[in-house]
Parts: structure tokens; C-alpha cells; sequence
């Protein structure tokens, strides 16, 4: 079953077309790799999704209902939630009341959103940090509290905005396994990264932007091997690792 | 919330004492002078954490809370003049049209982005001055006086119902004190539901809060109707121990400028900050206001102005903050933890 329908979302800054006729689909379950060079239009693309830009053209459905330009917190409520690029921790609200607010959207009673938040918590590995303001976590930390306070919101569908980018190999590792772990719990995700070698392996299925335009859909591994693609994003060096 | 949390018996007894101090206190000493200054402790303190609510916990800076002040003032002594009624009643009816006019301020003011709060409310606490001043139906630039309550004999005397004391200053003190008692308990209430959390999450990043399902414009509503209503209330109680109303006092620049100051000066956002900073600033403005003469002059206009500033470049966090300046520096990211990794892998497993 279709979780999220996009059908020709433009979204245009005056003259600058950011998103460009774009139509997909993310089915229930599955975790879809959006790709492209910078300025290719990802995260003006999730924004468009997720209520923080209105677009200028096209249709957003979310499980059945026509979500196109409604407010963010609406969308939120209905299930679908996004992560910034540029991480947005609170930043004097402990991790711990950084996931606590996520989850008051589900519940106004504060013991049942301590539950949530540390059950959250223990599931991203963020327990020890509970109490540390949100301003005095590591780059890692805040991505995965941003991550962390998503999932207190009990999404359907999680939007992952490069939740990879500007993290150790190792760092990165542990965001792949909680990326997996994610999906295992049957929540869909839409996974904007720039980093190939991250996205691929996680995605069921791909999509590619480029100038705002789609150029490419479908497995990792078609997508590899694409010919436009190879040459508007990856080169040939990737055709050919080394 | 943010507080840094003292143990549960620490800080009780803490609160006891306070309590203790202030009920005893005026019992103890009885002075007129020391009575009117905790009085106006009670009053501005209380102002403050309306404030505070506002401005202090969702960040919406208001530097117009007199028109509130204003509304709840005129509302309680007009309806007491010209109708008989109990200022009870009047406060009620002060707070619900404080509570009108703070709906039709923000359901416009809060889907803008930016400072137009402070701007909108400035405006509105202005023209209510002048208007109030041109009105002769609400006594004009003049004000209204209410009528001393007296018993059969025609003495004045004391009562509850029309909220009025002319024997001593000690029952105002306590009301005084009451007053405060119940704003600082709606603002711990609200620190400690789902909606300080909202309300500090709008204060730290509103985006961000948005994404997660925070209703933004709404919640900011939600913080201004409490604060209007709150500050309303102690208008009516203004009202009733000066028996006097005028524009200027309850609807004039310099209250709004100076409620905002005692918050921030003690520490917006804060739960015990506005207490603080009235402690510590009304005597001063008590005091200085004597020294240096009265209305027209607008210095103590500029000492607030100046002391704003101070505060806004050296102690940003107020008085409250203090104690964590002083502190030893402790790095909280290097502070040991399971190894991450580790910790995460057992997590997931399970």
C-alpha cells in the first residue's frame, strides 16, 4: 500500500525551480534513499512534504489524505515527521525534555511521556545523555537526538534529512544500525544522504534528483548503473571502485 | 523544569522558610512603610511571573503587560462605582475582558513572525492611556476614586466582600502575598505540564518545535491568555488598596517597562527569578523614586532602560543565573558514559 504519493511537486523561488514536476511513491514499510548533488532540491523537497514550504504546484498524500501546505505540526499529528540537515537540538532542554516534547504530542500526561522519551532513548543509545542540555552534545549526539525526538512523535513515516553527514565511520556505523532498527519496527522512512556508500545498502529503492528534476528510480542496484545517473552525480570513479 | 533540581526535602524546606519569613514578618514588624514595600514586592513579583509566563518561558517578549494591568484596574473600580458591585466580581470580569483583548492581539500578532508582540502591545497599552485619558465616562485624565466602605455608623471600615481595609495595611499585605502565591503556583503548574514544555520548546526553536507536532501559534496564545488574565487580576487588586485609578499609573509606559525589567533582571524564564527580582529592584525604585521626584521626569525610564542593557550584555540569565557563573566549569560531553556503540548495540538487540 502507497504510505506517501508525491505527483508533480514544483516548487518554485521566483525564477529558481527547486523542485521540478516531481512524482514518486513510498510504499508502507519501505525505506526510500533520495540522492542528487548538492543543490539538487532534497531538502526543499522535504520541506515541501513535511508543511515547511508551500508548493507551488503539485499534490502531497499521506495515507490516503491530501496533506499539500498544511501546517507542519498537523502533518506531524497525522504521522509523518521530518529531521533537519542543520541539527535544531533544544538547546536548554536536557535530551531527556528534548524527546519529552516529541512525545506530549501523543499524550498530555508526564508520566506517560518520560515512558516514551526514555524508551526512545534506550532504543537511539541515549540514555547516559539524558540529562545533558541540548546544547552541550556532540555533532553525533544531536543528530541522533534529532532522530530520537522524531520517533517520540510515533511516526508512520520518518524523514531523515542527511542524518549521516559530518560523522566518524564509526559514528556512521551505529546511525546505519539504528537506521535498520527503525525500519524493523515498521516505521517507513524517506532517507535524504549525500553519502552513497550509506545510502545504497539501506535503500529498498532509490530516487534521483538533479536541478530539481527526478532522472532516475528504482533498485540500488539499477540506479548504479544508470548512465545518466552515473554521470550527473557519481562519476566514474564510482562505476569503476577502486 | 530547567531548574537545577535540589533534592525534594532541600528544596521544600526552602519554600517554608521563604513562606514563613513572609507571613511572619509583617506581624513582626509593623511598620507602614515596611507594609507598603512588601506589598509592592507581592504586587510587581507577581507581575513579573505573569510576565514571565509570557515572556520568560515562551519567549514572546510583551512590553505592553499594562494594558492588562490597565483592563483589570478600570474594570473592577467602574463596576464598583457605578454599579456596587464587589471587586470579586469585577476581577472576574477584568480577567475575562483582559482575556478578549488578548485573543484579539494575538490570534493576529502570533502568525507573524518577529517582535510584533512587543510592538502590538506597546501600541494598545498607548492608545488605551490616551483614550482613557479624553474619556470622561471613566473619569478621564483625572481617574476614579472608589468609595470608602463604612459600617452603620459611618466609620470606615474593613471587609472582605468589597475587598477593602481601612484599619491597617496588614490584610493587603497578605492578599498582596495570596495573589502571588496563586500566580507562582499557575506558573509551577504549567512548568511542570506538557505545556511548559511546548512553551520552552517555542522559546528555544520554534521550527524545530513545529516539526515535532507543536501547535505553535496556539500555545503562544495559550501563554498570553494566562498572562493577561493573571496580570488583570492584580490590577483589581491594585486598585482596591491605592482606591484610586488613573490613566497614567496602571496604563503608562513606565509599569510595562518596569514589569519586564524585575523578570529579567531576576531571570526570565525562571521560576523564582520574578520573586528575586522584585526583591531586589522595587525597594530601589521605591527608594530612588523618592529621591529623585516624581512623575514627569521619566528618569526612572532611563535607569530602566540602562539596566536592560547591562543585564542583556554581562548576566543575560538574571540573578538566577548567577550561581552557574561561579560555578567550576564542567564539561557535560566528556562526562564518562557507556561507550556508545556498545550501549546502542545491547539496545537494539533487545
Amino acid at each position: 500500500m502507497s504510505l506517501l504519493e508525491v505527483t508533480d511537486l514544483t516548487m518554485a523561488f521566483g525564477g529558481l525551480v527547486a523542485n521540478d514536476r516531481i512524482s514518486f511513491t513510498l510504499h508502507e514499510g519501505e525505506v526510500l534513499g533520495v540522492i542528487g548533488p548538492n543543490g539538487a532540491g532534497k531538502t526543499t523537497l522535504f520541506a515541501c512534504i513535511a508543511g515547511f514550504l508551500k508548493p507551488t504546484r503539485g499534490q502531497v498524500r499521506f495515507a490516503g489524505e491530501d496533506i499539500t501546505g498544511m501546517r507542519p505540526d498537523r502533518i506531524c499529528r497525522r504521522g509523518l515527521v521530518r529531521t533537519f540537515q542543520i541539527v535544531r537540538a533544544l538547546p536548554d532542554l536536557t535530551v531527556l525534555q528534548n524527546v519529552m516534547v516529541g512525545a506530549f504530542l501523543r499524550t498530555h500526561a508526564m508520566r506517560e511521556a518520560r515512558q516514551i522519551a526514555e524508551e526512545v532513548l534506550a532504543f537511539t543509545g541515549l540514555e547516559a545523555r539524558a540529562h545533558t542540555p541540548g546544547k552541550n552534545l556532540t555533532i553525533a549526539d544531536k543528530k541522533r537526538l534529532e532522530v530520537a525526538r522524531a520517533l517520540a512523535t510515533q511516526p508512520r513515516l520518518l524523514m531523515l534529512d542527511e542524518v549521516m553527514s559530518g560523522l566518524n565511520a564509526q559514528e556512521r556505523q551505529q546511525a546505519v544500525t539504528l537506521v535498520r532498527a527503525i525500519q524493523r519496527r515498521g516505521i517507513s522512512i524517506l532517507l535524504i544522504e549525500h553519502i552513497m556508500d550509506v545510502l545504497l545498502p539501506l535503500s529498498n529503492r532509490v530516487l534521483v534528483l538533479n536541478y530539481g528534476k527526478k532522472i532516475a528510480e528504482g533498485s540500488p542496484d539499477s540506479i548504479t548503473r544508470n548512465p545518466e545517473v552515473i554521470a550527473a552525480y557519481l562519476g566514474s570513479s564510482y562505476a569503476s571502485p577502486s | 523544569m530547567l531548574d537545577r533540581r535540589l533534592p525534594a526535602p532541600l528544596t521544600l524546606t526552602a519554600l517554608a522558610v521563604v513562606i514563613g519569613i513572609l507571613v511572619t514578618t509583617p506581624l513582626l514588624i509593623n511598620n507602614n512603610v515596611f507594609h507598603h514595600t512588601l506589598i509592592l514586592i507581592g504586587i510587581y513579583a507577581a507581575l513579573a511571573q505573569a510576565w514571565n509566563i509570557l515572556g520568560g518561558f515562551a519567549g514572546q517578549i510583551s512590553l505592553g503587560n499594562a494594558i492588562f494591568f490597565g483592563i483589570g484596574a478600570y474594570t473592577s473600580s467602574l463596576l464598583l462605582v457605578r454599579a456596587q458591585l464587589s471587586p470579586w466580581l469585577g476581577a472576574l470580569a477584568g480577567m475575562a475582558l483582559a482575556m478578549v483583548l488578548a485573543l484579539l492581539i494575538g490570534y493576529p500578532v502570533f502568525r507573524l513572525a518577529g517582535h510584533y508582540l512587543a510592538i502590538a502591545t506597546i501600541a494598545l497599552a498607548e492608545i488605551a492611556l490616551v483614550v482613557f485619558q479624553n474619556l470622561e465616562f471613566v473619569g478621564g485624565a483625572a481617574g476614579i476614586s472608589l468609595p470608602i466602605t463604612r459600617d452603620m455608623q459611618g466609620r470606615p471600615t474593613d471587609s472582605w466582600w468589597m475587598l477593602q481595609f481601612n484599619s491597617s495595611k496588614l490584610p493587603y499585605v497578605y492578599l498582596a502575598l495570596g495573589v502571588l502565591g496563586v500566580v507562582q503556583v499557575v506558573a509551577t503548574l504549567l512548568d511542570r505540564s506538557w505545556i511548559g514544555f511546548f512553551l520552552r520548546a517555542i522559546k528555544n526553536d520554534q521550527t524545530a518545535a513545529a516539526a515535532i507536532g507543536v501547535p505553535v501559534a496556539r500555545y503562544k496564545l495559550i501563554a498570553l491568555l494566562i498572562s493577561s488574565a493573571c496580570t488583570a487580576l492584580i490590577g483589581t487588586f491594585y486598585a482596591q488598596y491605592l482606591l484610586f485609578v488613573d490613566p497614567e499609573t496602571v496604563f503608562g509606559l513606565s509599569l510595562s517597562v518596569l514589569i519586564a525589567l524585575v523578570a529579567i533582571l531576576g531571570g526570565a524564564g525562571s521560576l523564582w527569578g520574578p520573586f528575586l527580582g522584585a526583591v531586589v529592584l522595587i525597594p530601589l525604585a521605591e527608594a530612588t523614586r523618592s529621591q529623585l521626584g516624581g512623575r514627569g521626569t521619566a528618569f526612572d525610564l532611563v535607569i530602566y532602560g540602562l539596566l536592560i542593557m547591562v543585564i542583556a550584555v554581562f548576566q543575560p540569565a538574571g540573578l538566577t543565573g548567577l550561581p552557574e557563573r561561579f560555578r567550576p566549569r564542567q564539561r557535560t560531553s566528556v562526562a564518562p558514559a557507556a561507550p556508545a556503540d556498545t550501549q546502542m548495540e545491547e539496545s537494539l538487540r533487545s
